[in-house]
């Protein structure tokens, strides 16, 4: 039974990615179940067209943007809020924990669209919204990711132990906390990276012409010819993949 | 150095737990084991000592110096924590200098240092190692390492052994008590097995809810407990209501035994305790004390078995200790039998 729905479960997951594989190298493919012919012609035309080009930097530039900004928030919020959790305030963790199912990125996204499309605050279009929309959106991955292990290190045992032997509420948090936090830190903001890049509904509303963002260029691809649009597509899954694996490598490592 | 507590009062917000008027002291490089059932408040005696609580009333000194004003990280008291609490992204060498590289000790100093303290727990070989390569046991003799590496004004043990199996207990029961006595450490040790405390301690501290019931040494405190709490929490025993008759003898109800009554006046009610290592099974006929009955429950236990010897009347059974249980009756030496105030 479970590994029959871990069979289903597998092939639809990996169906549509070998498709889209085989039909990046695929001269023709239209109405049939496989495309005909073998070229690498496609992959050669991404690579000259300059609109993915520069979705693949903006890409990578909001996703860098949104890691740097979640390193420097998310450390000091989980930390916060599992000092909070155990005095007993578990109830704001329990917020940030919930807030990716409770909010869909739609939501966020119009909210934005009304917001920042005003005389006020014109700023729908620009990158640092876009970045902003981000940040928000995976924040809460990467506190829980510290969150959880903070809870798991037993972090205020080993800040006593260091108070005990003469460390300072400082030299706790930058000799204890913080390199105690290393591992998962980086695990976190790969998958951040990764969110960052894969990201669509909300960049779909709020990226301006100029700053369009890979995924967002790559629906375009997708009124054109389907073997272009595959190895698009290749590209994107291939990048989102690494960061994936790298994350979960980089996690298991931790202690 | 010696630490003292004066009047030592302590309430968590919103519990009535705590500590009450708690005054003794301890002195330099002696070794007070605290016991007491849980909430007893022999870990917030420790956390007020450590400064990881503060709020307290009365007065807590350390060689005398009022160390209300001071924070943790400038006590320089040393706290060996249940769960070991070794920094996990730190190797075993750099758990037990972290406390000497805060103090600025150059590097190979300190490294010269936790290399000697390792050699003394024994731990030589596994200074490079990270600490969760380690058992329980070998995490715990680093942590001691540790906390003896600054060099500390007094040294806590918070329930050092109680996450340890038993095999391993044993053995670093011995090991912390040479080490705490090589290095002249005051120490305050805190634990809710009293075999423990028996076996490792100068004095004995009993709390209960609150309150020091009594200190003295571990003889004494088995021996010559104050009070029935005591005598109920240190040791096994068998605990009887009476009254004081005329002529050096205590009324029970179902007998009336011989027992030196001392300060106890006839009339009084009395508690009498007896320990099971002082029945004696099947006595000599006309022996003083000589109760009859039969045995209860048996539990074989090696060296000896302990059993239950239900005495004709009596509110509950004797417990008693031997290589054979009694068949058809016990006695009690009169000197075995101890009264307390009821």
């Amino acid at each position: 039974m479970v590994r029959g729905i871990a069979i289903v479960y597998g092939l639809y997951l990996l169906l549509p990615m070998a498709l889209l594989a085989i039909g990046s190298f695929g001269q023709n493919w239209t109405n049939t179940l496989l495309p005909s012919g073998f070229t690498g012609q496609w992959y050669m035309e991404l690579w000259s067209d300059p609109s993915f080009r520069k979705g693949f930097v903006s890409s990578l530039v909001v996703a860098l943007s949104t890691c740097a900004i979640n390193a420097v928030l998310a450390l000091p919020l989980a930390y916060s809020l599992h000092q909070g959790a155990t005095r007993g305030r578990a109830f704001a963790a329990r917020i940030v924990s919930a807030m990716p199912v409770a909010v869909p990125a739609i939501t966020l996204g119009f909210g934005y669209m009304i917001v920042f499309n005003t005389d006020t605050l014109p700023w729908l279009g620009s990158t640092p919204l876009l970045v902003a929309a981000h940040v928000i959106a995976t924040l809460p991955y990467l506190t829980n990711t510290l969150l959880t292990d903070l809870r798991h290190l037993g972090i205020e045992r080993l800040e006593q132990a260091a108070a005990t032997l003469g460390a300072g509420e400082w030299q706790r948090f930058s000799g204890i906390v913080l390199p105690s936090l290393r591992q998962s830190m980086l695990s976190g903001l790969v998958m951040v990276a990764a969110l960052s890049i894969g990201e669509f509904n909300l960049s779909n509303l709020l990226v301006g012409f100029q700053n369009r963002t890979y995924p967002v260029v790559l629906l375009q691809a997708f009124y054109g010819a389907t073997g272009f649009a595959c190895a698009a597509t290749v590209i994107l899954l291939l990048l989102a993949s690494l960061a994936a694996l790298l994350s979960s490598s980089l996690l298991r490592k931790s202690p | 150095m010696s630490l003292t507590f004066e009047n030592v009062s302590y309430r968590y917000p919103g519990s009535q737990q705590g500590l009450h008027e708690v005054s003794f002291d301890i002195g330099q490089g002696e070794l007070v084991a605290v016991i007491g059932p849980s909430g007893s408040g022999k870990s917030t005696l420790l956390k007020l000592v450590a400064g990881l609580e503060t709020g307290y009333q009365g007065r807590i000194a350390l060689a005398g110096q009022d160390m209300a004003g001071t924070p943790v990280h400038q006590r320089g008291i040393g706290m060996v924590f249940q769960s070991y609490a070794l920094f996990p992204h730190l190797s075993v060498r750099d758990n037990v200098a972290y406390g000497l590289a805060l103090r600025k000790m150059p590097a190979a100093q300190r490294h010269a240092r936790a290399a000697e303290l390792l050699e003394v727990v024994g731990l030589s070989d596994f200074a490079q190692r990270g600490v969760q390569q380690l058992s329980g046991g070998q995490q715990q003799r680093v942590a001691l390492a540790r906390a003896l590496a600054i060099d500390p004004r007094a040294l806590l043990l918070d329930e050092p052994l109680s996450a340890l199996d038993a095999s391993v207990r044993g053995h670093l029961r011995d090991q912390i008590r040479a080490l705490q006595q090589q290095f002249g450490a005051t120490t305050l040790l805190v634990t809710h097995d009293q075999e423990e405390a028996l076996a490792m301690a100068d004095r004995v501290a009993v709390l209960k809810e609150g309150r020091l019931l009594q200190i003295a040494s571990p003889k004494d405190i088995y021996d010559m407990p104050n009070c029935r709490a005591v005598a109920e929490f240190v040791g096994l025993s068998t605990i009887l209501e009476g009254r004081v008759a005329s002529g050096g003898r205590v009324d029970f109800g179902f007998a009336e035994l011989s027992v030196p009554t001392g300060t106890h006046r006839p009339g009084h009610k009395v508690h009498a305790l007896i320990r099971p290592e002082h029945v004696e099974p099947d006595p000599q006929p006309g022996q003083t004390n000589t109760l009859q009955g039969r045995p209860g429950a048996c539990r074989y236990l090696g060296s000896l078995t302990r059993y239950d010897f239900e005495v004709v009347g009596a509110p509950r059974a004797f417990l008693a200790e031997g290589r054979q249980p009694a068949r058809q009756a016990i006695a009690i030496a009169p000197e075995h039998i101890r009264l307390l105030d009821a």
